[in-house]
This record gives structure tokens, sequence and C-alpha cells, in this order.
């Protein structure tokens, strides 16, 4: 093991750190309230990498790092760590959700009916530049149905199961203190369903999209239909210190089921939720969920390899610790092929020589033009 | 625990809807009644005020199985009169202010102290927040399609 020091070096950090702030300008509350009304969809995605929901926190987090999202979350991610867990909220079922959207690709009349809520999907997208010359996009208010759609509809997926076309697996009773948790337990393989969910729902938008993306190519076993997808606000439920459960709030949050044929009589589903409204995001990690059981080894749809790669905080900290110096490594890694060249441009060695080597050598460095000297560089470590 | 919800006489609302309804009361509004209520109230001891984490469980639709969508942070307020009667707030975000004025309100409910000027609050309140839904479900109503196959 060794190590760099680096001379001089508080001074450019401290001067580096400054150029880089410098070149955000100030961060007030205007700003970061310029962030929360501007950029909502933008503050969700982050709030469900973060796995922290809090839109003004976001927002800052947004601000302050200029719109790096793995800073952002990082950010969240660490200021969470300072906070007290005070309870664990009543479980949200899907049919006490409070629906702004509600579709499914796959069966066209479902209870409930569809209903498009917020979005560009039926929409052209054309960017308006004429922003730029001075002419506001100024959307037209919606013309609003004289009666209100109902705020919860019923779940596409217990009807599916009355009619036997999903299996009905007996619901585990699980009391919420006793739900398995990825932020106080480590994530082991295979992983609880709890696990796995609870992962999909913290991941990063574009690593689970890169990652469900292939398998609806034809890299997974299962190719997606939209079952059910949802934009919806959650009740947050706790208990008042007398017993009585009251809804603290409400939460954003997207959910999606994708569903694919199970041999020739069933439908089989995929699940995932995250909070804020990210439907990219859930559609992808449904999918995942869907072609994970049987999935190979070091596939992209096996679990183990979806949750690790797609963990953003580990994955883009992984990523950019690489740029970090690594000169003693890279140095013998040097060396390694110095060594190699030097033994390829001398002459052969005396062949008693060699075979004392041979006999002799073991625990210490082969000599130039042993035949087992080590062809490749020593494996990269980090330093 | 008990999932029970208390009646309660304040704005012949139960416990967990009066509550509901001072979560979502706007903050200004729900501060400036628990600036009324306080100096009729016998001084409370304050037993918790800060911020902190609620962890929110979903239920997945395909095996029934609970699973932990994420963290929300909250405001949480909780205090005691010399009666014995405890008043509690919490909302989301981060409104120490707003979470403490709920549990005055909460407490003076559970005290009898100006019910009637509470159940006009209250019902004002559930009124606006009713009425601030139907305008959001009015404005998705207006997205309802009806496919057909060609």
């Amino acid at each position: 093991m060794a190590y760099v020091a680096t001379r001089g070096g508080e001074r450019a950090i401290a001067q580096s750190e400054r150029l880089y702030r410098e070149g955000l300008g100030p961060i007030d509350r205007d700003r970061v309230a310029a962030v929360a009304d501007a950029l909502p969809w933008l503050v969700d995605r982050v709030m469900g990498e973060a796995s922290l929901y809090e839109p003004e926190l976001a927002a800052l987090a947004l601000a302050q790092t200029g719109g790096d999202l793995y800073e952002a979350v990082l950010l969240l991610r660490a200021w969470r760590t300072t906070q007290p867990r005070l309870a664990i909220a009543r479980p949200v079922t899907q049919d006490r959700l409070f629906t702004h959207r509600r579709i499914s690709a796959a069966f066209k009349d479902i209870p409930g009916g569809q209903i498009l809520g917020p979005t560009l999907d039926y929409s052209h997208r054309i960017l308006a530049t004429e922003v730029l010359e001075g002419r506001p996009l100024t959307p037209a208010p919606v013309q609003k149905a004289d009666r209100p759609a109902p705020p919860h509809h019923p779940s596409l997926a217990a009807w599916q199961k009355a009619q036997g076309l999903v299996a009905d697996p007996a619901p585990e009773e699980v009391a919420p203190e006793a739900i398995p948790d990825l932020t106080r337990e480590p994530l082991l393989f295979p992983a609880p369903r709890a696990h796995r969910l609870q992962g999909l729902a913290r991941a990063d938008s574009g690593g689970v999209l890169a990652l469900g993306y292939s398998a609806m190519r034809g890299h997974g076993n299962a190719h997606p239909t939209v079952n059910e997808l949802r934009l919806a606000e959650a009740e947050l439920r706790v208990p008042h210190p007398r017993g009585t459960v009251f809804s603290a709030g409400r939460v954003k949050v997207s959910q999606a089921e994708v569903a694919a044929k199970e041999g020739g009589t069933r439908i089989r589903l995929g699940f995932a939720a995250t909070l804020g409204w990210n439907e990219v995001k859930v559609i992808a990690a449904a999918t995942l969920d869907l072609n994970a059981p049987g999935a190979a080894k070091g596939t992209p749809t096996e679990e183990e390899f979806f949750l690790y790669h797609t963990e953003p905080v580990e994955a883009s900290g992984f990523c950019i610790h690489f740029k970090l110096p690594h000169y003693v490594t890279f140095q013998s890694a040097l060396d390694a092929m110095r060594d190699a060249n030097a033994r390829k441009t001398q002459p052969p060695a005396d062949p008693l020589l060699r075979c004392e080597n041979t006999l002799g050598g073991s625990g210490g460095r082969s000599a130039p033009g042993a035949p087992h000297a080590p062809a490749h560089p020593a494996k990269e470590t980090t330093e | 625990m008990s999932d029970e919800n208390d009646p309660d006489p304040s704005g012949g609302m139960d416990h967990a809807r009066l509550l509901e309804t001072l979560a979502g009361a706007e903050a200004t509004r729900l501060k400036a009644l628990a600036e009324m209520l306080l100096p009729l109230l016998p001084a409370p001891e304050v037993l918790k005020s800060g911020t902190g984490l609620v962890m929110l469980p979903m239920r997945d639709t395909v095996q029934g199985t609970d699973f932990h969508l994420g963290e929300v942070l909250v405001a949480e307020a909780h205090l005691r009169l010399p009666s014995g009667i405890e008043g509690y707030g919490m909302v989301t975000g981060r409104d120490l202010e707003r979470a403490m004025a709920m549990a005055v309100v909460d407490a003076a409910a559970a005290e009898g102290v100006q019910p009637e000027a509470i159940a006009r609050f209250l019902h004002a309140e559930a009124a606006r927040i009713a009425a601030a839904d139907r305008d959001i479900l009015r404005a998705v109503e207006a997205t309802r399609v009806e496919m057909e196959t060609f």
C-alpha cells in the first residue's frame, strides 16, 4: 500500500471549489423556489432516487449542485442521515391512492376507466423557440369536467386475480416494523421481495431504464405490456399517541404493473413504484421485476445484477472515484509492462540458469526470460 | 396501537378527521387559531418538537408484499396539558410552527376549550380542502378517454 501526497493542494482545492460555486452564483430562497416551481418532474426524480420526500429540500439540492443529479441525490441521502426516524406509516394500498392518471395498455375497458391525467403521450414534442424571441409559452387552461373524477380507483390486478387471469398468492401479513428495510440491513441474495422493490424504488432512473430497455429489446425472457400505470398521491397515515390513525399529508407516488403471457392460461405481472411522478422509471423497473424470475446469472434482468448496478450513489461514487489519484497502482502496471518489454528484447537466458530459477524460484520474482514470468500487469487496486 | 378513531365533540368530527383537517389546513390560519387558543390553555409541557422521517410502505399488487417506498420528512410536535390531555401534530415538510399549532388545537379540542371557534375553523378548512380536491378531480375527469378497437 502506498499513498500520494499533494503539495500545495489545500489552496488549489479551495480555489477549485470556489471556481465551481462561482459558476453557479448565489443560491438563495428565490432560486430554490424557482427550481421547485419550474422543474417539478426533476424534483420528483431526485426525491425518488434519494428515497426522501421533501420537495423544497430536493429543489435546494438541485440548485446547490447546478442540476448535477448524482450530486443532488448524494446531498439528500447524506442529509437524511441527520434525521431520526419517527414512525413507519400504514402501508399504502393501490385502491386508496388519490389518482391523477391511470391507464392500461393491455385492457381498454378497465374497471373505473382510463384517465390520461397530466401527460404529453399524445402531443407533439416541438421545442418552443418563440420563447427565446420574447413570446412566452402560456398554457391554455384545462376545461374542467362538470363532475369530478372519483378520487380512488379499483385495482386492476385485483380484478384480474378474481377472474383467475393472474396468480393470487396469499399476502404475507407483516407488521410495518418488520418490513425488510435496505436502509438498515445489507442487501443479500436471493433478496426478499421487499428489498427488491425498495431497491428499485430508490434506483437510478437512467440505470433502470437502460437495463429495463435491454429486456424490452429482447435480452429478457418476457416482453412487457403496461397492465396499469398510475400517477397518484398517497396518504401518509400515522398513529396519534392516543391510537387514532390519521393522514399527516399526501405525497406523490408512481406505480406500474407490466404484464406478459405465462404459459397458455395466465398472465404474469411485474411491479414497481417510487416516490414522486416518474413513469419511465416505474415501467422499466416493473419490466425488470417481471423478467427477474429465472434470469441467468450476470444478465441485466438478474436481480443481483440490476439491484447492484442501479444504486445511484454507489454507482456514481464508484465511477467518479477513478478520477482520484491512482498513480501508484498505475505506476505498478507500467513497471510490469516495462519488465515484459525488457524481457522481449533480451537474448534467451542460459538453459542451466533457467532451470535453477525454475526449481528454486518459488516465492520470488522470476528471472528475465523465465518461462513462467508474469505476462500481464498486476491487477489494479485502489490506493 | 389501535386503528380505532375516537369520536371527538369538536366540530362533530371524529378524531381522525379532526387531525387530517388540521394537517391539511392552511398554515397561516392554523397558526393564528393556535395563537388565539394558547393563552386560554393551562401551560403545556412540550414533549417533542422537531423534524424527522416517516417511512412509507406500499403494498405490491402482484404478490401482496409490503415494501418501503421511501421516507417522508415531517415536522412533529407533542405536548401535554396539566390535566394529562395530550396534543399531537404531524405535518409533511419542515414547518415546526405548523406542527406545534396542530398540537395546540388538538389539545384544546380535547380539553374543550373554545369548541365553537375550533368547530368553525375545522368546517371552513374541511370545506376548502374538499373544494381543492374537487377542483383537481374535475381537471382529472376532463382527461378521461374511451378506447375503441377498430
